[in-house]
Formats: structure tokens, C-alpha cells, sequence
């Protein structure tokens, strides 16, 4: 049962980072929030056991949280 | 016109993929056809079959290998594909207009002192990642991680190395020619463990005919480990390969053109 709990809280963050990146105007904010749903998206791989999901997700996560900022310093940081 | 079509298509997409929902079997039940023949078969045979402790990289490198070997050249094709949309050298007038980032001055007038040395903190941290990378590609069949971990590891060591100090000279740059190259390196190892199987006389990536003088687990050891440094090349060959095509295209601060 406690594992379940678990779960749907991780699940309520991943949705609430959702409506974040969603409805934000500064992108830099996006990138970052975005990163932190695959910080929570691992801690659910984890729960449910599967590590080397978790391994390659957090790895990944990283990775592309670099290109989204290295494109971000070209373009226009808020969004209209 | 032009936005029904669309919404016609989406409608019949979605349905389709509901209608085919239904034939799927529930996630975690028991007595659907593949957690009845294959699960068993893998969780009873995989450790004594393939000598590897990680059932995981046992599946995926082993029983699978033909899958993972087009997994491969995928990401291989993908690093091409960044290069050729990216890397087109556009003319200067074209290019993406970057903004001045002014310097950041304290508001009082004192100097800015750095806290962090980063052309100290980077190359300490840069031959733990690397060494972390090397262990996670060695053990991959016994515990988590393998190729695919420790190339993207490899990559972000030198994504820090080109991004976070552009100025020192670094003892291996990649340019995008060189980059595209190596992934090709990556796959063709890949594919020439499964050939060197068939030398041996057996089937592609049937990695007990490996001709080796071994033990016959041994060889499923050793064929594995080969095959997990190729997937490793070619995944840091793309990861540098899309750094350098966004690099084509992005100003930073201190270019001089």
C-alpha cells in the first residue's frame, strides 16, 4: 500500500511539472522544470524496479537538458 | 479544409489505437501468452545460458542481439540526420541572431569574485565520470548499466570538456566529419562480432562459436562485452555528433566572426 501512495504521489508531481512547463513563459524555466521531470520519472523507474531504465533516464535527462540551454542562448528566452 | 483533414486523421489514429487496445494483454497478468513461454524461459535459463547476472543486458545483448544491432545503426542513421539538417553552414545573414548577454556587475559597485575554480573542478570531475563510464560498460552483464549508459556518460564527459572551458586546448576533438565516422566505427564492430560468430561456425551473433580458445560461457561473456563496446563507441559518437551540429549554428558570447 505504501508503495502504491508512493507512486501516485511521484505521478501527481510528473503532473504538476506538466502544467508547469506548459504554462510558463520563460523558456529557461521550462528547460529546468523540464529536467526535473525526468528526475521524478527516474524515481519512478526505480519504485518500479527496473534500474537500468533509471540508469539511461537520469543519464539522458542530463544530456538533453545541455542542447535544450545551448539552443536556448540563441533564441529568444520568453515566449510571447 | 486544411485544419479538417487533419482532425479527420487524429479522430481515425485515435480510434484505431483504442480498437487496438483491446487485444493487448493487461499489464502484470499472469496468464497472458508472454509471461507464460518467454518470462519463464528467460528468468529460469538467462543466468545459466549466458553467463550474465543482469537479465536485463542477458535479453537485450544476448537473446536480442539482432534487435540491438539495428538499435544501433538507428542512432547511427540519427547522428547523420542531425549532421545533414544541421551542419549546412548557413550564410552569415541568415544565421540565428544571438542576443547580447551584458556582464554581470554587483549592484554596490564591488567586483564579482568567482567561488568556483571551473578549470580546476572540471578536470576532477571529468576522469571520475569517464572511469564510472569504463566500470558501467565492464560489468553491464553483471550489474546495471551497459553500452548505451557508458557511451552517454562518455559523451557528457566531453560535452563538459568543450562546453564548460571552450579555451583549453582538449587532447581529442571530434569535429562533425570525424564524429559522424566513429559512430559508423561503433555499428561496424557491432556487426563484425556476429560475423566472427559465423567464422566460427555458427550463426550470426551466436556468441558460443566465437573462435576463441575458452570456456563456452566465457565466450558468451566475451561476445557480449564486444558487442556492448560498439553500441558504447556509436552512442557517444551521436551524442558529439549532435553537440557539433547545434555548435554550427550557435554564437556564443566570446566568438570573434
Amino acid at each position: 500500500m505504501s508503495m502504491l501512495m508512493l507512486e501516485a504521489v511521484l505521478l501527481l508531481a510528473l503532473i504538476a511539472i506538466t502544467l508547469v512547463v506548459i504554462f510558463n513563459k520563460d523558456l529557461m524555466v521550462v528547460v529546468v522544470t523540464y529536467c526535473a521531470f525526468s528526475f521524478i520519472t527516474m524515481f519512478l523507474y526505480i519504485v518500479m524496479g527496473a534500474p537500468d531504465v533509471a540508469f539511461t533516464e537520469a543519464v539522458i535527462g542530463v544530456i538533453s537538458t545541455i542542447y535544450f540551454i545551448m539552443t536556448l542562448r540563441n533564441i529568444d528566452r520568453r515566449c510571447k | 479544409m486544411r485544419k479538417v483533414l487533419p482532425l479527420i486523421l487524429i479522430v481515425i489514429c485515435l480510434g484505431a489505437s483504442f480498437v487496438t487496445l483491446d487485444f493487448l494483454p493487461e499489464i502484470g497478468d499472469p496468464s497472458s501468452k508472454p509471461n507464460t513461454h518467454t518470462t519463464d524461459y528467460y528468468i529460469e535459463h538467462a543466468t545459466t545460458e549466458t553467463n550474465a547476472a543482469n537479465m536485463v543486458t542477458a535479453v537485450i545483448v544476448d537473446y536480442r542481439a539482432f534487435d540491438t544491432m539495428y538499435e544501433t545503426t538507428v542512432m547511427f542513421i540519427a547522428g547523420v540526420a542531425v549532421v545533414l539538417i544541421l551542419a549546412s553552414h548557413p550564410e552569415r545573414k541568415n544565421r540565428i541572431r544571438f542576443r547580447k548577454v551584458r556582464k554581470k556587475e554587483s549592484r554596490d559597485g564591488k567586483p564579482v569574485y568567482r567561488t568556483i575554480n571551473k578549470e580546476v573542478v572540471i578536470p576532477l570531475i571529468e576522469p571520475m565520470i569517464m572511469l564510472y563510464a569504463i566500470y558501467v560498460l565492464f560489468h553491464g552483464e553483471i550489474s546495471l548499466g551497459g553500452g548505451f549508459q557508458a557511451g552517454a556518460l562518455l559523451g557528457m564527459t566531453y560535452i563538459l570538456d568543450v562546453m564548460v572551458i571552450p579555451e583549453r586546448d582538449s587532447l581529442i576533438r571530434l569535429p562533425k566529419d570525424k564524429s559522424t565516422a566513429l559512430g559508423g566505427i561503433g555499428t561496424f564492430i557491432y556487426v563484425l562480432t556476429g560475423i566472427l560468430c559465423m567464422a566460427g561456425g555458427g550463426v550470426f551473433l551466436e556468441y558460443e562459436k566465437l573462435p576463441i580458445p575458452m570456456h563456452a560461457l566465457e565466450k558468451h561473456s566475451t561476445g557480449m562485452l564486444l558487442v556492448e563496446v560498439g553500441v558504447a563507441i556509436c552512442v557517444m559518437a551521436t551524442i558529439i555528433t549532435i553537440l557539433n551540429g547545434i555548435m554550427e549554428r550557435v554564437h556564443f558570447d566570446d566568438d570573434t566572426d
